[in-house]
């Protein structure tokens, strides 16, 4: 090698840290002196997240697209809209009363139907953990879950968005007076759009969950639905090219997923160690060394905070101090993050 | 039986939307979009490395939507055509696992596939039998180049996503539904753009090869029957299926300029051999030459975006 020969026996920092990851993240997190602020091995702030990047609608053939870049983790999430036949779905009932705009609240077609269809694909070379050509792993299986449960529970999408209605035409002539000539046909739902949410991982540097779960918000809103028709002499839904005619999706808010982590000074006692650091939006590094984790999903777009989720797992570190830390830190985030999602 | 490991949506099915512009009974009505380009231009290509930190080798292209003459603004997926996107990730060389056998070179595996939102039609996860042969293809290309034997019991994978696709024919042909299949003439230029974005990524993951290597395309085309007689075929190079009535034959090349060799050739279509050339009839050896001269083409584009890359990491 061309570098000077080192006077001491000293390894370079990456070798240090594959070496002895946990001592490494620790000697960075200890500030030498207590004036300077701790820092992570990444050289951010315990507190500090990773710069996001929006990129919306860059797919052609998706009815709406998203790209989120937070750090090295990449997401591309592109939304199609496919047609269920209101015949076709099952345990879809016509019912007369419940058809009338007023639909009962509460009542969740998009749920029942499983109109709303999130996949995560993992294995798109995005990290060398991943095999290729095999059944989705188990990660990928929980974020599914997770994001199509989310889904559900912010009730994000509208259900009336989905609906495709159809009125039939009123067919009764004026001098043929019978008695029930004289309501008008009810309208009736023909179709559903069904949403495929497919989010591939172009790179993966840690926190999967939050950047796929921004990609699916931002899509979402990204997502322009043609106008669509019910032709009742070919008996079959037919949609208008006319781009003017297509509309958004009416989201309820802009739900932000916000996970840190707990990394603690002890690596192997799990009691009787009260020094501990909590890693916003961590890397993969990170996630290597540390078990307790916490992501809350938080709302703030009605001025108030919602929590609309919290997951916490792996040890007993955050208590109630902690949380209330934790979800400051998301409505932090929640402000940055809203600003791209609607810019 | 229905995929458990995934989310798989409604049980009754649903169908991709059925726009009313199909059932338009003049084909005039619609405006079909024509090539702008000269014949021996090709599309403006963009190359980038580097673009997955994770992987020790990585490279994004992306060719440009073809432009139509009456520009309808951005629109619905069903008046849009799309262009290439095509990322590429190189995870290796790194050792082979424990229980595999010893290889006095360097394992090499290839893995392409589209993603589901890729094209007109939603695409499964399952890899299909056109991704498998792209796979193929592709490493057919790449193996003529790697400088195996420096890594002996080591693995190398190169994997291709593809985030959009080529489209086989104008999705105003496609109206019938019925209609002969459009030959698949889209996996071309898909092919084409795989092997250039792998170079890239093999080239940014410091596997040693003897010349990077680049894809090229070329067809002979054909425009609509003037008056009974078929008109005359055309040598184009970069094809753009949808641009075209119809595509007689198409040539795919992965081609080496340093030593003028090429490692991969796919021809598919109707022409003929020898050098017996006509007016409106090219020969395959004029097939071949012009895609070769594509791929010198993009020979250009792969060499300034890894001198870039190059300057990128010298600097660092």
């Amino acid at each position: 090698m061309a570098a000077p020969a080192q006077p001491t026996l000293s390894f370079p920092k990456e070798i240090f840290a594959k070496l002895s990851p946990h001592p490494y993240l620790l000697a960075h997190l200890q500030p030498s002196s207590p004036s300077t602020p701790s820092r992570r091995a990444n050289a951010r702030l315990p507190d500090q997240f990773r710069p996001a990047h929006f990129n919306n609608g860059s797919l052609t053939h998706a009815e709406g697209s998203a790209v989120v870049r937070i750090g090295d983790t990449t997401v591309v999430c592109g939304i199609r809209g496919e047609v269920l036949l209101a015949s076709n779905a099952a345990g879809f009932r016509m019912d007369k009363a419940s058809a009338a705009p007023a639909m009962s609240k509460g009542h969740s077609e998009a749920k029942e139907l499983d109109l709303l269809v999130p996949n995560i694909e993992l294995a798109t070379g995005c990290s060398p953990a991943f095999l290729l050509g095999q059944p989705p792993s188990t990660l990928a299986q929980g974020l599914s879950t997770r994001v199509y449960s989310l889904l559900h529970s912010s009730n994000l999408v509208d259900g009336d968005d989905l609906r495709i209605w159809y009125q039939p035409p009123d067919l009764s002539d004026e001098d043929m007076m019978d008695e029930d000539a004289k309501e008008t046909p009810e309208p009736e739902i023909k179709a559903f759009w069904t949403l495929y949410i497919d989010i591939l991982f172009i790179s993966l540097d840690g926190n999967p969950f939050d950047a796929a779960w921004a990609a699916v918000v931002s899509a979402l809103k990204n997502v322009r639905l043609p106008k669509a028709y019910w032709d009742p002499d070919r008996e079959m839904i037919f949609y208008e090219d006319a781009v003017a005619e297509s509309k958004k999706l009416q989201l309820n808010g802009s739900p932000v997923a916000v996970t840190v982590l707990v990394f603690r000074a002890k690596e192997k006692i799990q009691s009787n160690d009260k020094e501990h650091w909590i890693l916003a939006d961590p890397d993969t590094f990170e996630e290597g060394l540390c078990s307790e984790s916490v992501t809350v999903i938080v709302d703030c777009s009605s001025g108030k905070t919602q929590m609309l989720g919290i997951s916490k797992s792996g040890g007993t570190i955050v208590g109630t101090e902690e949380m209330k830390k934790v979800v400051s830190l998301a409505e932090k985030r929640w402000l940055e993050l809203s600003l791209l999602l609607s810019g | 039986m229905s995929d458990r490991r995934r989310v798989n949506g409604p049980s009754g099915g649903t169908h991709t939307p059925i726009f009313s512009k199909y059932l338009a009974k003049d084909v005039k009505e619609l405006n079909r979009p024509t090539r702008v380009r000269a014949p021996n231009v090709l599309r403006k290509m963009f190359l980038k490395t580097g673009v997955t930190p994770s992987a020790s080798g990585s490279a994004y292209l992306e060719m440009e939507p073809p432009r139509t003459r009456n520009a309808i603004g951005p629109g619905l997926a069903s008046l849009s055509t799309s262009g290439l996107k095509l990322t590429c990730t190189v995870h290796g060389p790194r050792p082979l696992p424990k229980n595999a056998p010893f290889s006095p070179h360097i394992i090499l595996t290839t893995h392409v596939k589209y993603a589901p939102f890729a094209t007109r039609k939603r695409r499964g996860y399952i890899r299909d039998s056109s991704e498998r042969d792209l796979g193929v293809h592709l490493e057919t290309a790449l193996r003529g180049v790697i400088i195996g034997d420096r890594w002996p019991k080591s693995g190398v994978e190169v994997i291709i996503t593809i985030l959009e696709g080529e489209e086989d024919q104008w999705w105003g042909d496609d109206r019938g539904r019925g209609s002969i299949s459009a030959g698949e003439w889209g996996m071309m230029s898909v092919l084409s753009g795989c092997i250039t974005v792998a170079s890239a990524a093999i080239a940014d993951a410091g596997i040693d090869c003897v010349d990077v290597i680049s894809g090229g395309v070329s067809a002979v085309v054909r425009g609509s029957e003037i008056s009974d007689r078929l008109s005359p075929g055309m040598l184009v190079l970069d094809p753009v299926p949808s641009e075209h009535e119809e595509i007689v034959s198409a040539c795919i090349v992965a081609y080496l300029p340093g030593r003028d060799e090429i490692t991969d050739i796919w021809v598919k279509g109707d022409i003929g051999y020898g050098s017996q050339s006509s007016e409106d009839n090219p020969s395959y050896e004029e097939l071949t030459d012009n895609a070769v001269q594509a791929a010198l083409g993009s020979h250009r584009v792969l060499v300034g975006a890894l001198k870039e890359t190059a300057a990128l990491k010298l600097a660092r």
